[in-house]
């Protein structure tokens, strides 16, 4: 097993299995997503709500002249809602998919690790978790959950039909917030 | 084969130089370009041919129809379209015999020609489907080119070039089917074209060279201003004129994408002459089309989305609309009845008619058939005026296929054209004269993708109303909102000018009421009107009317249907637009029930002497009003934008000048306090009226609510052209105008 140190760092590049992830905080866990997979980090923004809208939309914000969908990585992994700072990715949208953003509470730097460090989702895992989680890499603080960005698209979301149940909560949830 | 009119193509195909090549895979970029080239030249030869039925003797019109197929025929000899090449060899021979004045025009040859034409488009259809022409042993084509040599022969009184020209015809008459089988007049069925065929050129839009250097132009120019303003920071002390500048080039080059985007409406009236021309003929009437504003420009999606509502109309005005010619002749018309198109821009939106001169609509049996599907009471229907009985054929359920075989109404899937044309934003209106005809009236925005409509808040978030939903605007006080809310069991109704509205709580619908119901607190609500229901969205607050632009959303908030689209507002946050629609639907404001319940009204209010007025004052201390639905808008407007001509104001009003009426001489006061001024001014008249709008400054708007007009009796009675009224026990001024009859029924 190899993480990726300073001095390792220009032999990991090199190999064919070396991948970099942008790291996000959300709650007290830390996800990666792989960077060729991120458009662009938006930061803090002011995000609109849509009303009657399923549990894990986040709201809509505007992104280049269109109106982006965000997906609220707190809702989806059943945690509460928070008043703090978050944080809007935005998703590359290659093979023709719908753009769309990611809320999450901070994102962290960027690291490499090899693909052959992944360990895959334990079977113990919830239905719901085992949609969004894609393996694990185990660094040095913990481990780094890894997220399929194709999974989190608001459709695909709705199609699976795993996060409708709580629609009344987010709802109230909403209201509550202001 | 004969290339000496050297075509476009000819010229372009020479000058490059390529090889043609026979087996075509896939269809290539020359190909595509020759199908859109085809294309044209096919509507131009549909659009001739039926005015050459109507003016045998125009050399001009021939001489289009044959470029149009000798173009088709020399190119298709580079792309190796055999097929096509002998179809149109056949149709050019036939046309070449036409043109050399050796053939005369004769219904059955404009037929044969029309059969031609279909089966070209079949051709260009398949081959843009699979790069191919298809089999070559095509039975279809044997019969048609037989068709044509037929014609050819058929005509007497040219033995010598008949028999020069059998040769050739010989030749391409090779096909399995001989002429010998093929029917002496082919009769097209109708309606079979144009389907498939459209659909490739939809995606695809012809654009002037010059507008789209302009368009690069301007995009140059727009990259500069960001440059400059980059480099100079927010602090520098140009930056205002800066975004001054990139406030102009956005507004230029806006106008030049919309401008790129305008296509005539001619492109789409082109398709009807033939239509029409089948359409009668299956029918047996005798019509003729006539055009005016081809020219009007429509946004090109626009232009898709009115396609099938046109049709729709233009097919109802030949089927049920004009009569047959002996019944015309009968009634005293002509025996060849006009179907007009006209289209042009009124106020911001183009509106196209579609009239003809037939029998009108058969109201009793309109009513008949409403009454027969309990969409109205046979009482509610006695009482109805012809204008509400008219209304009727718009209401989704008047249309049943019984409707199209037994009624001769033009209720035939009406509630569809009006869904289809309100979907776009625009509105449909009817008009008809027993035995004079009938006028279908659309009236479309100039573009969908700018919409102007009205922002406003509720639960804390911004939402746009389009204007054209949007009927008023009503303030509910905290005092009055338990006065005049009304309940029935839990549903609440406001009572406006003694009609209930159904009042719909937009922030309650949307799951965001954090309040309880109960709570007295001043609210709006704008009255809005989509798809025949009408209701009141009640909310919180009303912001700006805007000009928005509509951005799509996507497929996961698409799905909860309230929301049409969002849009990006002047203070940069983001707004949903409201589906007018949907939301009634949501709320469970059904179409029937409101119409028949305004209409009640409508009879209880017209049964009351006590109008309604909108209460203002101009001339100081004195109360003034107008019947409130002389009323159009009531403006806000800065002094700045009132002009003055020979010593009166005017204002420049969407796209119209209004004289303004200034009695109270507000506008002088007004000026003296110096400053930007905003001057009140209630715009009267208008579409609604059918009359010229004008403008009257008003110092205030007080009040609306209903009066009593006193009688003659009064002595101030005829003053000034005034009247009297008593509006909440006070006296009040009513105008009269000279010969408008809404204000004398006041006196």
């Amino acid at each position: 097993m190899r993480i990726a140190t300073r001095e390792g760092l220009q032999e990991l590049l090199e190999e064919d299995d070396a991948i970099s992830l942008c790291s996000l905080i959300v709650g007290s866990d830390t996800f990666g997503i792989d960077t060729g997979k991120i458009r662009e980090v938006l930061g803090e923004r002011e995000l609109q709500r849509v009303p009657m809208s399923p549990p894990f939309i986040a709201g809509v914000v505007p992104y280049r002249g269109e109106v982006l969908t965000t997906v609220n990585l707190r809702a989806l992994l059943g945690m509460t809602e928070h008043n703090g700072r978050c944080c809007v990715l935005v998703m590359e949208d290659n093979e023709g998919a719908e753009r769309f953003g990611l809320v999450v509470d901070a994102v962290k730097g960027v690291v490499t690790v090899s693909r052959k460090t992944l360990e895959p989702n334990p079977c113990t895992l919830s239905a719901r978790a085992k949609w969004l989680f894609d393996g694990a890499y185990k660094m040095q603080a913990g481990l780094m959950v890894q997220l399929d960005p194709q999974r989190l698209c608001p459709t695909r979301l709705s199609e699976t039909g795993l996060f409708q149940q709580d629609a009344n909560g987010g709802a109230d949830a909403s209201a509550d917030r202001r | 084969m004969r290339l000496t009119g050297a075509t476009a193509y000819g010229k372009w195909w020479r000058a490059n130089d390529l090889t043609p090549c026979s087996d075509i895979s896939g269809v290539d970029e020359l190909t595509k370009e020759f199908l859109a080239e085809s294309r044209e030249g096919l509507d131009r030869m549909e659009r001739c041919l039926t005015e050459l039925e109507m003016r045998p003797g125009d050399a001009g019109l021939v001489g289009e129809i044959f470029r149009a197929v000798h173009t088709i025929k020399g190119t298709t000899g580079f792309l190796g379209f055999d097929r096509l090449e002998k179809l149109a060899h056949a149709g050019e021979h036939l046309l070449g015999a036409l043109r050399d004045g050796r053939l005369e025009v004769s219904s059955e040859l404009i037929s044969g020609l029309l059969w031609l034409l279909d089966g070209l488009r079949a051709i260009l259809a398949l081959i843009e489907e699979t790069g191919g022409e298809g089999t070559r042993a095509s039975d279809e084509d044997g019969e048609l080119i037989a068709a044509l040599t037929m014609l050819y022969r058929n005509e007497p009184g040219n033995e010598s070039s008949s028999r020069a020209a059998g040769s050739e015809i010989a030749l391409v008459n090779s096909g399995p089917a001989s002429g010998d089988s093929a029917p002496a007049a082919p009769i097209h069925p109708a309606g079979v074209t144009n389907g498939p065929v459209a659909a490739g050129s939809d995606k695809t839009i012809r654009i002037d060279v010059d507008v789209l250097n302009r368009m690069m132009n301007l995009v140059g120019e727009l990259v500069l201003t960001r440059n400059q303003m980059l480099q100079s920071g927010m602090e520098a002390a140009h930056f205002p004129e800066l975004a001054r500048r990139l406030d102009s080039v956005t507004a230029d080059l806006r106008e030049t994408v919309m401008q790129a985007r305008m296509q005539p409406v001619g492109n789409l009236f082109g398709k009807f002459p033939r239509m029409v021309r089948d359409l009668a003929r299956t029918c047996g009437r005798d019509v003729r089309v006539e055009f005016s504003g081809q020219e009007t420009g429509l946004d090109k999606s626009l232009l898709e989305a009115i396609k099938d509502p046109l049709t729709h109309a233009v097919r109802n005005a030949v089927d049920h609309g004009i009569e047959s010619p002996t019944e015309r002749v009968l009634a005293g018309k002509p025996a060849e009845g006009c179907l007009r198109l006209k289209a042009f821009h009124q106020s911001g939106s183009v509106v196209i008619e579609v009239s003809d001169d037939g029998a009108g609509i058969p109201m009793e049996r309109v009513l008949a058939k409403a009454i027969e599907r309990s969409l109205v009471t046979a009482d509610e229907a006695a009482g109805m005026s012809e204008r509400e009985a008219l209304q009727l054929i718009f209401l989704p359920g008047f249309s049943t296929a019984a409707a199209v075989t037994t009624v001769s109404g033009r209720g035939v899937g009406m509630d569809v054209v009006r869904a289809n044309v309100e979907k776009v934003g625009g509105s449909v209106e009817v008009e008809s004269r027993r035995g004079e005809g009938t006028t279908l009236r659309l009236r479309v925005p100039l573009t969908l993708a700018i919409v102007p409509s009205l922002v406003v808040k509720s639960g804390g978030q911004y939402f746009a109303l389009p204007q054209s939903a949007l009927v008023e605007l009503v303030d509910i006080p905290k005092r009055e909102s338990g006065g005049a809310v009304q309940r029935i069991g839990s549903s609440e109704l406001y009572r406006l000018r003694e009609r209930l509205l159904p009042m719909v709580w937009l922030d309650r619908l949307l799951g965001m009421a954090a309040d309880s119901p109960g709570t007295q607190k001043g609210h709006y609500m704008a009255v809005l009107e989509a798809e025949g229901c009408r209701y009141g969205l009640v909310v919180d607050d009303l912001m700006s009317p805007e000009e928005i632009v509509v951005k799509p959303l996507s497929p996961v908030l698409r799905e909860i249907g309230l929301f049409s689209g969002a849009t990006v507002l002047g203070n940069g946050t983001l707004a949903l637009i409201v589906d007018v629609g949907a939301t009634a639907a949501r709320a469970g404001v059904k179409p029937v029930e409101t119409e028949a319940e305004v209409r009640g009204h409508e009879q209880a209010a017209e049964d009351c002497v006590s109008e309604s007025f909108l209460v203002f004052e101009d001339v100081e201390r004195e109360r003034t009003a107008l019947p409130l639905d002389a009323i159009e808008r009531i403006e806000s407007v800065p002094l700045s934008r009132i002009e003055y001509a020979g010593g009166r104001p005017l204002l420049q009003y969407r796209g119209e000048l209004l004289a303004l009426t200034d009695r109270g001489h507000v506008l002088d006061s007004l000026a003296a306090r110096g400053g930007e001024m905003l001057a009140t001014v209630l715009i009267c008249g208008g579409a609604a009226r059918g009359g010229k709008r004008s403008g009257m400054v008003v110092r205030q708007v007080l009040d609306v609510s209903d009066g009593t007009p006193l009688g003659a009796q009064s002595a101030m009675q005829g003053i000034d052209g005034m009247d009297l009224a008593m509006v909440r026990q006070r006296v009040t001024m009513i105008y009269r105008e000279q010969g408008s009859p809404p204000w004398q029924e006041v006196a």
